[in-house]
């Protein structure tokens, strides 16, 4: 009954319009439009093989131009950043370089002063690049890699030399056709078309469902407050915890209405575009359900809790850099990365089923990790509610009347 | 003595609501050297700093303007006052895009200062781009009487921003990265309508005078 009443509550706010019409938007400009006229995969386009020899080349080489310039170009909040080191710093990659190089004195320095020069924006100071610059014999990788990490953390994270990346940056290679027919066939026969697009549609919802729901779960709470709803429902017998939990799975569940009716369009489209093919229809709903419902309710978990203790503000601000974290910083590698503990999983192709299969493990970890984390914040929310009904608690204000950072007169 | 009085207002406008979200402002300022590497950057590397954090300061100016007076206490008081609603939200406006124009011109000064390649045309490209972001939260804010509302939608539009890139035509906030000609007149003029039907929507259906 409570469940009805708060669905029809949250279907009738202006809030849950908006958020229909921005998910509707975003699915249709990246999934819809991406799969229109149907999944193309050509040969040239770049697939991920991990060569050890291919990734010390080019990163070496990479570093030698940075060195030489003292320019690291890096990505540590997803956005451009070039850092300059101290003397100290240079000589110690210069210490590395030589280690990787093999190299020692006058040869070391006939090897760097081969690069070739070039100017970029409006800065004088010369760029060098080389290409040919050569792995001491028998080097080990995992040495190489520890030098990388010591590397990237020297320069701040998000360089060209995170341990992390160093496979995509470094060892891409062009798909012959025999490749790309080879990868086409597993979409069609293993993942059976559906499998892929699933995948896809789940990279691009995963995006706004992120961020979505905390909007929603604050615009509800502040419409309580502005209409003195609180003492309404403070005075009821119903239990704090029955009555957080109620209100937090009508959120769920009518937010995740519309990702249903998308999964439903992505469907039809996918039966227009391959008719008479094989397909395995059921994923098409259970992958994505998977894959978005932590997703979906951890931003709303963090819109109630955080809403409850401190105000609709602060939970939107949260989750704006809980999500910015999650999408924007390491955000070259869309493909095969997917951690214990990510909460965005990315995978913005319908192929490559082989690197999605290799991080299964920590995909499956994950949704389980979110899902729990989830239900633990309101289950805090419904605590913190509770202390808040019985005059114990009266949130934690952090500006305005009795703010904790209000300036004392 | 009219104006002793609308100086009045605005001093006891920014002290009691708006400081905090003129500081927020300044913090993303602030911010910007931090996430940005802001030195001898050629223009399409400029625009990227210049595209993405000044429509945040936008939203952050202009989509609490109406937020006061969500609180109905206020909102009785302030309505048994002779003053003209439309009159203090206009200078919220005012003082808001005032405080943008100083926040871009920084931003911008800074760079040039370390050799960026910043003009004063992209500069009043992207007041326009952060004017219009916030004028959009502004006058979601307005319509539904409530601002998370507005930041609901001005985010998303900034983050739709983000994804779609150029796929927005003439309404991209970051047509100077992404190479889209005659959208920054377009953002300038969507956030003078924005603006306007806010007021206008205010005027006609909520009986602000």
């Amino acid at each position: 009954m409570l469940f009805r009443l708060e669905c029809r509550k949250i279907i009738r706010s202006a809030a849950f319009l908006i958020y229909c019409v921005i998910s509707v938007l975003f699915f249709a400009t990246n999934y819809y439009n991406d799969c229109k006229g149907g999944v193309y995969i050509s040969s040239g386009e770049y697939k991920i093989v991990e060569d050890h020899d291919l990734i010390m080349d080019g990163a070496v080489n990479m570093l030698a131009g940075e060195y030489t310039s003292n320019k690291y170009v890096c990505y540590p909040f997803g956005f451009y950043k070039a850092v300059h080191l101290r003397e100290s710093k240079q000589e110690k990659i210069a210490a590395y370089l030589k280690e990787i190089t093999g190299t020692d004195g006058k040869e070391f320095e006939a090897l760097f002063s081969g690069g070739e020069k070039y100017y970029t924006g409006s800065s004088d100071q010369p760029i060098y690049s080389f290409d040919s610059i050569p792995v001491a014999e028998g080097f080990s990788y995992d040495r190489f890699r520890e030098i990388m990490a010591d590397v990237d953390d020297m320069l701040g994270g998000g360089s060209y030399y995170d341990p992390e990346t160093l496979v995509y940056n470094y060892s891409r290679v062009p798909m012959t056709e025999d490749e790309a027919q080879a990868e086409y066939d597993s979409f069609l026969k293993e993942d059976r078309i559906t499998g892929g697009l699933a995948r896809l549609f789940s990279d691009y919802a995963g995006i706004d469902l992120g961020i979505l729901p905390v909007f929603a779960a604050a615009y509800l709470t502040s419409a309580d407050r502005k209409r003195r709803m609180h003492e309404v429902v403070y005075t009821k017998s119903i239990s704090s915890f029955r009555l957080v939990f109620t209100r937090y799975a009508a959120l769920v569940f009518t937010m995740f209405i519309p990702v249903f009716l998308e999964m439903v369009a992505a469907l039809i489209q996918a039966l227009f575009e391959y008719p008479g093919q094989d397909m395995d229809i059921p994923v098409m709903f259970t992958l994505p359900t998977f894959w978005l419902l932590p997703i979906l309710m951890f931003a709303a978990a963090m819109g109630v809790v955080i809403t409850e203790i401190f105000s609709p503000a602060t939970a939107i601000f949260t989750q704006v850099v809980i999500w910015f974290m999650s999408t924007m910083m390491g955000s070259a590698e869309l493909c095969g990365k997917i951690g214990r503990f990510t909460l965005i999983c990315r995978h913005n192709s319908p192929a490559n089923r082989a690197e999605f299969l290799m991080n299964q493990d920590n995909f499956i970890f994950s949704r389980f990790f979110w899902a729990a984390v989830s239900i633990v914040l309101v289950m805090i929310a419904a605590y913190v509610y509770e202390a808040k009904r019985g005059g114990r608690f009266n949130a934690i204000k952090l500006f305005g009347k009795g703010g904790i950072l209000r300036r004392k007169a | 003595m009219l104006s002793s009085c609308l100086a009045r207002v605005v001093s006891s406008d920014v002290k009691h609501n708006f400081l905090i979200h003129y500081l927020a402002a300044a913090a993303v300022l602030l911010a910007t050297p931090v996430l940005f590497g802001l030195a001898e950057l050629d223009s399409r590397m400029s625009a990227q700093p210049l595209e993405i954090m000044p429509p945040l300061m936008g939203l952050i100016l202009l989509t609490p303007l109406f937020s006061p007076e969500q609180n109905e206490g206020i909102l009785e008081t302030v309505r048994s006052k002779r003053m003209s609603r439309q009159l203090v939200t206009l200078l919220r406006v005012i003082c808001a895009l005032v405080l943008l124009a100083i926040l871009v011109c920084t931003l911008g000064g800074y760079m040039r200062y370390n050799d960026c390649d910043v003009t004063a045309k992209m500069l009043a490209g992207t007041f326009a781009g952060a004017a219009a972001l916030g004028a959009l939260g502004f006058f979601v804010s307005a319509f539904t009487d409530n601002v998370i509302a507005g930041y609901m939608v001005s985010i998303m539009y900034f983050i739709m921003n983000l994804f779609l890139k150029n796929k927005l035509g003439k309404f991209c906030l970051m047509s100077m990265s992404f190479n889209i000609e005659g959208s920054k007149p377009v953002l300038a003029v969507s956030a003078v309508v924005l603006i306007a039907a806010a007021l206008l929507f205010r005027k006609l259906f909520r009986n602000e005078s």
